[in-house]
């Protein structure tokens, strides 16, 4: 005689909370799943059904010198900004938090700023700076372009990490006996950098994927990879479009897992 | 021993080596350029513009990140962001008003004027136009159609859901095939409310952006007719697609290539003598063949597949009609909201 088996009671609750996880993760993963499609499709132009696996289309975004430069290009830049944004936006969020400054709100709300004006008067109002200064359009003005627009997203995760922080492990330690800097160095710095990085990672993405702001600033032979797939889908809209995306989506995932392994962004599912 | 003269002579010889490639920099001039992008900026990169360098010994900066004009009117106007606009004629129109472009060039600045088609420099263009393409109907081959032979043939009820045209504030051929419904329907190309009217009999109708998408929605099938210029076609000639190109009996719309000067250029010279080798026979003959574009210069001689098919003649050329983008763009606004609130839904 078996015993009897214990049955959870039926809750509708955790039930309607597995529903809409599910479907949020279906809306965020079919438009991937439909981009890989149309990579692997071997037709000339984007259809459905596809009618059979080829590669054609990677080997014609990898073999494509313009491709390749920009996504060098787009690698290139995007490092910069993740270590400009951690830089700057971990020291403007240490300061707001910690630096007891007058009108803190004005500078939060300050430096969030990029994130509320669209992206495309940013790249336009910088240009013709850019133009009148008679700098031109260096790629150190398009670094400085994207940092703009990606520090608010170091400072927001990283004053998340700081609004938790307990201070008393600082005082604690320059009780014992260090001084500011290693308190900083030792303390600190290690128990606020999920938050920074997590906002370095968002910075790297944001940058990798820039538009708006990189359609006015880069040069003739100088494009980013986004400017580029969008001035190649107005003369020839076939499969290296969609193979371009998902190179792109594959480095960006791989960015994330690097980070994971080295500094376990683990931590930042909590902020 | 050394010298004192010795030393001096070292001196200045390596002062003048030194300083010799920002000298030769110095005497390189830059032409900055708009250029297309595809089949046609790999020919210009590729061959065109190498070629261009080493003749005149400058240095050719040709931008194919769009868009050209917003990133023009934001640029000093005595120091423009480009010597040459290479643009389609509606944006050419919106340039010259805006003082951004000359108004018109003679032969005396560019001598290959003197062998060009009367539509390359007629009064509806600001500039010179270097190309054409014909603004006509694009159809499936394999769906039972007959080849269209009127711009009315687009309204076959048959074709409901499965026509195709272009969204009206954003696509110069959209802009040209309400004008061309108007001379169809109505009493000419300005006949705005006769246009309105075709239009709507259209519905549905799928609409696109960019003239690729067109090209692609033909060959997936998704459109078994559409609005389309005739390299947009041509181009997949040999490749077994099926896919045609019809000239309607009431003429084709002008996509013409137009090049122009800026104003404020510092090396107007060497931007005319660029439109100069643009209109060259040989030139004109490469892009033309690599692109399916009909060609402003009359002397050219096409291969036979190409002159059969595109505006290579007088009497073909006549079939063509140029729009007046300068009334077009004056009542622009209103016209995008009256087709976005007529094609709505």
């Amino acid at each position: 005689m078996s015993a009897p088996r214990n049955r959870q009671p039926f809750d509708i609750g955790r039930a309607a909370y597995l529903a809409v996880n599910g479907l949020m993760l279906f809306f965020l993963l079919v438009p991937i799943a439909i981009v890989l499609v149309f990579a692997l499709n071997p037709t000339p132009y984007i259809s459905f059904p596809p009618v059979g696996v080829s590669l054609r289309w990677f080997q014609k975004f990898f073999a494509g010198a313009d491709f390749m430069n920009a996504l060098t290009l787009s690698l290139w830049v995007a490092a910069c900004v993740l270590v400009l944004s951690v830089l700057i936006g971990g020291a403007c969020a240490l300061a707001l938090a910690r630096g007891h400054l007058p009108g803190r709100a004005f500078l939060t709300a300050f430096f969030m700023s990029p994130l509320m004006l669209p992206a495309i008067l940013t790249g336009l109002a910088l240009f013709q700076a850019y133009l009148l200064a008679g700098i031109g359009r260096p790629v150190w003005g398009l670094i400085m372009a994207h940092t703009l627009v990606a520090v608010p997203y170091v400072i927001r995760t990283t004053l998340a990490v700081l609004h938790n922080f307990d201070r008393r492990i600082e005082e604690a330690a320059a009780v014992l006996g260090a001084g500011p800097v290693r308190v900083f160095f030792e303390v600190t710095l290690p128990l606020i950098r999920p938050g920074v990085f997590a906002g370095g990672v968002f910075a790297f993405i944001v940058s990798f994927d820039q538009f708006p702001v990189s359609l006015f600033l880069v040069v003739p032979k100088g494009e980013t990879l986004p400017v580029v797939l969008f001035n190649y889908m107005k003369f020839d809209l076939d499969g290296a479009i969609a193979a371009a995306s998902m190179v792109s989506i594959l480095l960006a995932l791989s960015v994330v897992l690097v980070l994971e392994r080295l500094i376990g962004l683990k931590a930042y599912v909590k902020l | 021993m050394i010298k004192r003269r010795t030393v001096l002579h070292g001196t200045v010889a390596a002062a003048a080596m030194l300083g010799a490639p920002s000298i030769l920099h110095a005497q390189t001039k830059t032409l900055k350029i708009t250029t297309w992008g595809g089949k046609w900026g790999e020919i210009m990169k590729g061959t065109v513009l190498p070629a261009f360098e080493k003749e005149f010994k400058c240095t050719v900066q040709a931008d194919q990140a769009f868009p050209y004009v917003p990133k023009l009117q934001a640029s000093p106007k005595n120091d423009p962001l480009y010597d040459v606009l290479h643009t389609n004629s509606n944006e050419q129109w919106n340039c010259v008003v805006q003082g951004l472009v000359l108004d018109k060039i003679s032969a005396k600045d560019v001598p290959n004027i003197a062998d060009v088609y009367p539509w390359s420099v007629s009064d509806k263009i600001v500039g010179v136009a270097i190309f054409t393409s014909a603004i006509g109907l694009g159809f499936r081959t394999d769906k039972g159609l007959a080849k269209p032979s009127s711009w009315k043939d687009l309204a076959d009820p048959k074709l409901a859901g499965a026509r195709g045209s272009y969204i009206i504030p954003v696509n110069s051929l959209g802009q040209c095939h309400l004008m061309m419904l108007g001379k169809v329907y109505g009493k000419g190309l300005q006949d705005l409310d006769a246009a309105y009217k075709a239009l709507e009999q259209l519905k549905p109708i799928k609409l696109v952006d960019f003239t690729g998408q067109m090209e692609k929605m033909l060959l997936a099938g998704e459109v078994s007719m559409g609005v389309i210029h005739d390299s947009g076609v041509y181009r997949y000639d040999g490749q077994n697609q099926p896919v045609d190109f019809a000239s309607p009996s009431e003429g084709v719309l002008a996509l013409e290539q137009v090049l122009n000067v800026t104003p404020g250029s510092k090396v107007k010279e060497l931007a005319f003598a660029y439109i100069d080798y643009m209109l060259r026979p040989d030139v004109q003959k490469l892009l033309a063949e690599g692109v399916w574009y009909s060609t402003a210069n009359k002397k050219v001689k096409l291969d036979a597949k190409y002159d059969a098919k595109l505006l290579t003649t007088e009497a073909k050329v006549a079939t063509l009609i140029q729009p007046d983008w300068k009334w077009y763009n004056a009542r622009k606004e209103d016209i995008d909201a009256r087709v976005t609130r007529l094609l709505r839904g």
